[in-house]
């Protein structure tokens, strides 16, 4: 067989065999070893049992999804073959443990059992290497230097003695099994190996991104899939002089880190469709207190305990009207890993300079996934400081003072001539409470139309023509990476074609998205929902007609399911 | 000596009470004790709920935060564990503390925040004029109880003690200078230190003279370091002024210290480092 530019591998099976963590160390290996990869897993809410799927694609070349077909399934049950067997590719093989699964008649001239049990219990005397036999047999059949895995393994069972051994045993052993498989993927070698790369989740973004921009303080509840924020930072933030704390529920966690921002601190939580409910009247005080704060939403199925542990991106409308009365926010939707950093960076910059409450919106697919990205440029990092009250006399005065830019000095306690009352009840520009008309309408109009240059500044992630004349794809989030695949792919076919991505949606940026859709032919707006929740919006906001492309069966779009929309007309 | 006096920490703003509301007398005793501690106006922070009480930061010329029904304490600990320098009270009524913001309340208490908690109780509910709160009587007729109160009340200072309160103490907003003096061993006091401050609702639920008529002080042979004596003291009610629980214990702000202490000093390059593809750690354990 030639050598392929990419690999799709997924491995399925039981939660708590150990497919999530065989699917983190092929990543990390094949990432050592200089490959891209991308990575989508999802798992049952249960911390034991449940059908568990690991997915990840391998290239030599940057890659923007994971992946429609599978070239090679690994399955550890019979539940991992009867749950993934439609997702191989036409040619995909299959390697099934010999004791568990029956494989099908029509696929068995592409099948191959491997004794995952039999050698992990020969070799460790339990099941608990049978990951590791099944990492083997996939190292042989994509033909993967297992040196780098050995590292990891020894690395991370340094603690326990004779595991790793009996962990690299049972990958070696793993490796000879389906002997004639053996190298039945080759891969196109890394071209140049840099060693600028990182391989980083969604989440690890965001708390590393969180550091660059001086977050100072980080309270937060545990939630999936969110609670990788709260623990990372729980180790990294004291380490540059910041808190980090779990508090006793997710209101608490919000109202603290409003508490340390009035202080003169950057602060954030993190959380997910649930907690984010719950901080919904906070939110509403944030902005009418005027105090900056970031506040990340990883989105998972919903409403309510919904689908913890799988995708969706429905908390759109509730990031950008949730909570009563109208206060202002701003609502951001970093578009890959990458991105993650830069955009936690973007909103405490948005949170600072505005004085608002910045809610970041990510999902469980990129929150979760592992990518390998480029390592931010840190010295062209641009941090921006609130307007505070320092340098001005005390008879000047006042915190929420009308100004040309409708945002106001902020007193920082401690600062001698800054005392006020931060208040969510409607006040004067001192701070005063009041109710008469005037006021009303002049905070309203302050408050909310201090946002509106953010409409034309605001940062957006684009590709393919900055006007397409024959498909205009408009997003937001996790769809940007299979979107800009099929972009690629379409106009090699000789189309017309862009993507178009906000980021920021609150403020929305009514006339570059006009501008970008003003000559195309089909406008297609794809979401992971039901109801269609930017198309919805971006209806209320413009012109545009538009076919709106929303799913949500809690899992990520791919880029072949992007162009398969390209081919049909999408009725909406 | 302190070089500030009362009506230095009078704001411009008028309260709103109603005449004769017990949390005048609060308040008098908070400008006192203030002023006696001699604190930086530009380094205490008042913090609150809502309620009638909870507008209490407006008529302080300090820094202040009026926050939502129920959350003081967690905002008041943010201030406080993002600058420890600065002196941090919060205060709110019944209602504010028991009801809607009771889940805060033994998290606050048994993480010893450091700050002072003041509760100004009048086992009513006065800006929503009149209903039932969580400190209000068994069979105590409200609007919103017109047959009688059916709940027995909560009993906060029982709650703090058992939930880990490090000072708790009762006083009356009519009997000021004893008021003071408590609200100034509280700020003083290191770690969580909660006031049951007995407000009267001359208005919805006038108990003024009858709790003149009870208040006694606390035994001079109470032991504020026993636990189990300042329990059994709270739980029998009544209406004993003073200190009923002291105790040393580090703070939340210094147990943070440790944790700062404890952590190797790091920067965004090495932390960068430790996600590089080719030398990275494993992954999901920090390097």
């Amino acid at each position: 067989m030639s050598a392929r530019h990419s690999v799709v591998v997924r491995l399925a099976g039981e939660s708590g065999e150990g497919v999530i963590s065989s699917g983190d160390i092929l990543t990390q290996a094949a990432a050592r070893g200089g490959y891209y990869t991308q990575t989508f897993r999802t798992f049952p809410a249960e911390i034991k049992g449940g059908p568990c799927m690991y997915q990840f694609r391998l290239s030599d070349e940057p890659i923007w999804s994971h992946g429609q077909d599978v070239d090679l399934l690994v399955c550890f049950n019979q539940e991992a073959w009867d749950l993934n067997w439609d997702s191989l590719g036409p040619e995909g093989v299959i390697l099934y443990d010999i004791t568990e699964v029956v494989i099908p008649d029509d696929y068995l001239h592409r099948a191959r059992p491997v004794r995952m049990e039999a050698l992990a219990k020969e070799i460790g005397g339990s099941l608990r290497a049978k990951n590791m036999v099944a990492v083997g047999a996939v190292t042989g059949v994509i033909e993967f230097d297992t040196a780098p895995i050995e590292e990891l393994v020894l690395r991370r069972y340094a603690h326990k003695e004779g595991v790793a051994d009996a962990n690299i045993a049972a990958l070696h052993a793993g490796a000879d099994e389906a002997a004639d498989l053996k190298g039945r993927y080759p891969l196109v070698p890394p071209v140049e190996v840099e060693d600028d790369r990182m391989l980083i989740s969604g989440n690890q973004a965001i708390a590393i991104g969180a550091i660059a921009a001086g977050v100072k303080y980080f309270a937060g509840y545990p939630i999936t899939p969110a609670s990788d924020i709260l623990e990372w930072l729980s180790v990294r933030l004291p380490q540059v002089g910041g808190l980090t704390i779990q508090c006793e529920d997710e209101i608490a966690s919000l109202a603290s880190v409003l508490g340390a921002s009035y202080a003169g601190a950057k602060a954030m939580t993190a959380s997910s469709g649930p907690g984010i409910s719950l901080m919904s009247e906070l939110i509403g005080y944030a902005g009418t207190a005027e105090i900056p704060c970031v506040i990340v939403d990883a989105q998972r199925g919903g409403p309510s305990t919904g689908l913890p542990t799988k995708t969706e991106q429905s908390d759109l409308n509730h990031a950008l009207y949730g909570g009563h009365g109208e206060a202002p926010r701003v609502v951001i939707a970093p578009v890959s890993v990458e991105d993650c950093f830069y955009a936690t960076i973007d909103a405490f910059n948005y949170a600072e300079e505005y004085q608002v409450p910045v809610l970041l919106l990510t999902d469980q697919g990129l929150a979760t996934r592992l990518e390998v990205i480029h390592r931010p440029e840190t010295d062209e990092i641009e941090l921006v400081q609130r307007k505070t009250s320092a340098g001005m006399a005390r008879e000047d005065y006042k915190r929420y003072e009308y100004t040309p830019d409708s945002i106001s000095p902020m007193g920082i306690p401690g600062e001698p001539n800054g005392m006020y009352v931060a208040t969510g009840i409607e006040h004067n520009e001192y701070g005063h409470p009041g109710y008469t008309p005037e006021i009303h309408l002049g905070m309203q109009a302050k408050r909310l139309g201090k946002l509106e240059p953010l409409r034309e500044v605001s940062r957006v992630a684009t590709h393919g023509e900055a006007q397409p004349e024959d498909v205009a794809f408009i997003g937001f989030g996790s769809t940007f990476g299979p979107v800009r695949e099929a972009v690629d792919r379409l106009r090699e076919r000789g189309l017309s074609v862009g993507a178009f991505y906000p980021r920021v949606l609150g403020p929305f940026p009514v006339s570059r998205v006009e501008h970008f859709a003003a000559r195309a032919t089909r406008v297609i707006v794809p979401e992971v929902n039901y109801t269609g929740q930017l198309a919805r919006l971006i209806r209320a906001e413009t012109g545009i007609e538009l076919e709106s492309v929303a799913k949500c069966d809690g899992l990520p779009f791919t880029a072949e399911a992007i162009m398969d929309l390209v081919a049909q007309e999408v009725t909406a | 000596m302190s070089t500030r006096t009362p009506n230095d920490f009078k704001s411009e703003l008028k309260p709103i009470w109603c005449p004769g509301c017990g949390d005048f007398g609060v308040l008098a005793s908070l400008y006192r004790s203030m002023a006696h501690l001699d604190l930086d106006p530009s380094k205490t922070v008042i913090v609150s709920g809502i309620g009638c009480s909870s507008r209490l930061p407006h008529f302080s010329s300090t820094y202040g935060v009026h926050t939502l029904h129920g959350r003081p304490l967690p905002v008041a600990m943010g201030v406080k564990l993002a600058n420890p320098d600065l002196t941090v009270i919060a205060v709110g009524g019944d209602g504010d503390g028991f009801a809607i913001g009771a889940g805060h309340f033994p998290h606050a208490a048994r993480r010893n925040v450091d700050i002072t908690y003041l509760v100004m109780d009048n086992e009513i509910y006065g800006l929503t004029k009149g209903q039932a709160s969580p400190t209000s009587l068994f069979e105590q007729k409200a609007p919103s109880t017109p047959f009688g109160n059916p709940e027995d009340p909560l009993n906060p200072l029982a709650f703090a003690i058992a939930s880990g309160a490090s000072f708790v103490a009762r006083g009356a907003s009519f009997n000021t200078k004893a008021l003071t003096e408590l609200i100034t061993q509280a700020v003083e006091h290191k770690g969580f230190s909660y006031i049951d401050a007995m407000s009267p609702c001359v208005v919805f639920n006038n108990t003024q003279e009858s709790w003149k008529e009870k208040v006694t002080d606390v035994a001079p042979d109470h032991d504020v370091t026993d636990r189990v004596q300042a329990f059994d003291l709270a739980l029998r009610g009544g209406f004993a002024l003073g200190i009923l629980y002291r105790q040393e214990r580090t703070t939340q702000t210094e147990r943070y210290q440790t944790i700062l202490g404890k952590a190797k000093p790091s920067d965004l390059d090495v932390m960068l480092d430790g996600f590089s593809a080719r030398k990275g750690a494993a992954i999901g354990k920090p390097a």
